[in-house]
């Protein structure tokens, strides 16, 4: 039920980090465990409208779910607009 | 097309956590202890705290902040038992308290004169007991009016209190709750919980739940 207040606070740290790392996001990687009190489908539903706004354009939603109580934002995935390494 | 991965690893809590932390260590300095109260909509958290205000509320220097999602009814008949302030938080739709209600709640309470505090969190037996409010301990509130599985249904909630007012008891002999289940449930998610058996209507049970609340005022002392 409060999975929209968890899309939001990734909403807020994925801004904090893409003022760090500049480019295009495609993608958000969040971990979640079995016993996070969450609903991962409705997590995925608040994450999607939450990131369709911009600055997000529109990255997707990447969830993993884990045995535990684990509830974290893993990564990123941006287009930094550089050649390849 | 560079595409890059950028670990994070940050936790979706830590910030609410964060908070937490500062309301505890604000309650802290003041010796002043913190309890959430937390339940399913209709268990009796507010006549538990109505009877508690009645008698406790000067002796203890009792203040209260109040969650709800619309109105704040509660806290306008929690206001009628006591001159201190009751303080309402309306969510506006958000299914549970956070940290940072709390903290900003603590701005209007006088710590100094205020000797316990109780949180009466939203009536929902599932998200407040993923956020930490800078409580010492979780109480769920249980009436025999709810299914004696409860615990077995909503098990965070009762892992995460460390204690359990079953309520409503003047109502056991007219409703099929099997009480003995219902502590046994309880005890199976959380082997640790402490029971009290109340009556907040009647005042049924509440003079261990009252004599609780003395010791609990009388252990904090202020850092």
């Amino acid at each position: 039920m409060h999975e929209m207040s968890i899309a939001l606070e990734v909403g807020r740290l994925v801004e904090l980090e893409m003022e760090r790392h500049p480019g295009r996001l495609l993608s958000v990687g969040v971990l979640i465990g079995d016993d996070a009190g969450l609903e991962p489908e409705s997590l995925a539903f608040c994450l999607e409208a939450v990131l369709a706004h911009p600055p997000f354009d529109g990255a997707r939603p990447v969830l993993n779910r884990v045995q535990g109580d684990t509830l974290r934002l893993e990564y990123l995935e941006v287009d930094d607009g550089r050649p390849d390494d | 097309m560079a595409v890059r991965t950028i670990e994070v690893r940050e936790k979706l809590m830590a910030r609410n956590n964060e908070l937490a932390a500062e309301v505890r260590s604000r309650l802290a300095v003041s010796g002043v202890p913190m309890f959430n109260l937390v339940s399913s909509p209709g268990s009796g958290k507010t006549t538990l705290l109505e009877r508690t205000l009645d008698l406790l509320g000067e002796e203890l220097g009792i203040a209260v902040v109040t969650g709800d999602v619309q109105t704040q009814n509660d806290a306008d008949r929690l206001a009628r038992c006591t001159q201190r302030l009751v303080q309402a938080v309306v969510t506006g739709g958000a299914c549970h308290l956070d940290a940072s209600q709390v903290l900003k709640a603590l701005e209007a309470i006088d710590l100094a004169d205020t000797r316990l505090l109780f949180v009466e969190n939203v009536g929902n037996l599932v998200c407040p007991a993923s956020w930490d409010l800078g409580e010492i301990a979780k109480i769920v509130v249980l009436s025999v009016t709810e299914g004696e599985d409860k615990p077995l249904k909503y098990p965070k909630m009762f892992q995460q209190s460390r204690y359990a007012v079953l309520n409503k008891m003047d109502l056991l002999p007219h409703v099929p709750f099997d009480l003995d289940r219902a502590v046994a449930c309880a005890r199976e998610v959380n082997p640790d919980l402490q029971f009290f058996f109340t009556s907040a209507h009647t005042g049924l049970g509440m003079e261990s739940w009252f004599e609780f609340l003395r010791r609990q005022a009388r252990v904090a002392v202020p850092a």
